[in-house]
């Protein structure tokens, strides 16, 4: 094994050097790895162009030159601490080198999903609500989230709608969107496809590694449409 | 009498290409070098690729200095050194001196080629150790090894893994005294990161650095190459010692970048030696009156478009004789040197023959 790189520092100490290795061949592996990433002059016109930057202690540049110098430690601790303070706008884009640090954190963000990282976990946690409803509907947002509760800010107003809302619905005039639980109608032959296109690209094995419960509330309700149509898991 | 010849001192690359020069307009060059050989640092350091392009520096020489055997126009003094001067432009009197005898030739004007000499590491003012631990090396002796294809440590002969270069070892440092930037390190450096990657695939290899100075093209040439294709790690921090910790050094300062001290084992160290001038610079310098600046280099006092001219007239300087410069200075300077000397002494014998 290769003995110490940076030392002084290392975080996560109790997480094995080869485990964290492991994590960067995946990275590097990714085939979009070498269109985002060629050298970095660590010049910081990442970082000036990052409107996270200016809120958080976040800094693509730290990013791209982790990955750049190949530090493992380091960047396993980006990838637990770091890579979701990244609001993926991509100004970063603007590199001389043409880096792309935001494309780095992309594949970093994947990797740590699909290990369930904690970092992950955390972070998609509060989606989890959102994730269900596309997942098992295909729409992202239903006209029955708009709940006063949800809402607080938006007044009274949501209270009148919410309260309607199947009234509300049936006023606008395409009869697709007559609907509350989902944002249109969804066609079954639509959804069968969405769920499988899930399942075999390995979108279910990345939401079981970050949230087992949604995993299972979602395998549920997938389980029985498939099924309906023919399709056995 | 006045005299048409041109006299240059110095058989490295400026003195080649300003001989070469010289005999192609028409004029008689007279080569003097002190060594029994022409090439001058470049084979004396026993150079294997030159900086950016790789070629190789036997072939480069080779051709430089066929063209001038292969001219009568061009003297060839070897093993000589200049011992007196006298006169002024367009009639000098130079003894040289040759295995203890001497003898005084006529020359029209003179051009200074001679050079360099690289920075002693027993003079820096980190605590790197060059004398101390073998495998704490300088730019020189990396491309000896580079010459022989055959990268190891010196220590005990094994492949090193992880190796690292210290930048401007010499150079833009007041305690010193070179307060100027040496001009090449960093492309050598970077070469020669190039090259050990090459040899030894797996070697981890490190530059530290201050400022890297890869202007014009060396930057896609050669920085951008080591850094994207042979993943040579670089880092904006300078090392401030070296200590032995087992079989291994370890280097110590601080990742600048990235905000943190670091303290890395390595198996070599390469540090990168500035230029100071020669001693022959400095004593020719003497012998002919020529102002020399703060750092003992000649002076050319016509900068920036006149790069060549001296304090004296008819004296002209070419390459690191002048400070810090890389081949392409050295050989354009000598280029511009040939021709203002060939000026010179027509325009001296012209006034004698009027008169």
């Amino acid at each position: 094994m290769e003995q110490t790189r940076y030392t002084v520092r290392n975080k996560y100490s109790d997480v094995p050097y080869e485990v964290k290795e492991q994590l960067f061949r995946e990275v590097k592996s990714d085939l979009r790895f070498t269109d985002y990433l060629y050298g970095c002059y660590e010049c910081g016109i990442c970082v000036a162009a990052c409107p996270s930057a200016r809120f958080y202690d976040f800094s693509p540049r730290r990013i791209a030159q982790a990955v750049a110098r190949e530090d493992v430690e380091l960047i396993y601790e980006q990838m637990n601490d770091d890579v979701w303070e990244c609001s993926q706008c991509f100004s970063c884009n603007r590199c001389p080198r043409q880096n792309s640090p935001g494309g780095i954190i992309t594949v970093l963000r994947e990797v740590a999903v699909k290990h369930g990282l904690r970092s992950a976990k955390e972070a998609l946690g509060a989606y989890g609500r959102v994730i269900y409803k596309i997942m098992s509907t295909g729409t992202q947002v239903s006209p029955d989230m708009l709940q006063p509760d949800a809402f607080p800010d938006w007044g009274p107003q949501v209270l009148d709608v919410s309260k309607n809302l199947d009234t509300w619905r049936k006023a606008i005039p395409p009869e697709t969107l007559h609907t509350t639980e989902t944002a249109w109608e969804i066609d079954d032959k639509t959804i069968i496809e969405l769920y499988l296109i899930w399942h075999m690209t390995g979108v279910m094995n990345m939401i079981e590694k970050v949230d087992e419960g949604l995993y299972t509330i979602l395998m549920d309700v997938m389980e029985e449409k498939l099924e309906e149509a023919g399709y056995s898991m | 009498m006045p005299s048409d010849s041109i006299l240059i001192v110095g058989g490295g690359p400026a003195g080649l290409e300003a001989a070469r020069g010289i005999a192609e307009i028409g004029y008689k060059a007279i080569l003097v070098e002190k060594r029994d050989r022409l090439g001058g640092t470049p084979d004396e350091a026993s150079y294997a690729a030159l900086t950016p392009h790789f070629k190789n520096t036997d072939d480069v020489l080779g051709a430089m200095i066929g063209a001038i055997t292969s001219n009568p126009l061009v003297e060839i003094r070897t093993g000589s050194t200049v011992k007196e001067c006298s006169g002024a432009a367009g009639d000098f009197a130079v003894t040289l001196s040759k295995d203890g005898k001497e003898e005084v030739v006529s020359t029209g004007a003179i051009i200074l080629a001679t050079g360099f000499d690289h920075f002693d590491p027993g003079r820096e003012t980190q605590m790197y150790g060059y004398y101390e631990h073998d495998d704490v090396i300088t730019l020189v002796d990396a491309e000896k090894m580079l010459k022989q294809h055959r990268f190891v440590r010196p220590s005990n002969g094994a492949v090193p893994k992880r190796i690292c270069f210290i930048q401007c070892v010499g150079s833009r440092d007041r305690q010193i005294g070179n307060e100027y930037c040496s001009k090449v390190c960093c492309g050598i450096a970077s070469k020669q990161a190039i090259e050990i990657r090459q040899i030894v695939p797996d070697a981890n290899v490190f530059i530290f650095y201050i400022d890297m100075r890869m202007y014009g093209y060396w930057e896609n040439q050669l920085y951008w190459p080591a850094q994207e294709q042979y993943k040579v790690n670089y880092v904006k921090g300078i090392v401030t010692e070296v200590l032995k910790k087992g079989d291994k050094l370890v280097v110590r300062g601080e990742d600048t970048t990235m905000g943190r001290p670091m303290e890395i084992p390595m198996d070599l160290v390469i540090l990168s030696v500035g230029m100071e001038p020669s001693t022959g610079t400095k004593a020719l310098a003497k012998l002919l009156g020529v102002r020399q600046n703060k750092y003992g280099f000649i002076e050319a006092i016509g900068e920036p478009m006149d790069t060549v001219s001296t304090s004296v007239e008819g004296v002209f300087v070419a390459g690191a004789a002048a400070g810090p410069k890389d081949l392409e200075d050295s050989t354009s300077m000598a280029g511009a040197a040939a021709m203002k000397a060939i000026a010179t002494v027509r325009r001296k014998s012209a006034i004698t023959a009027k008169v």
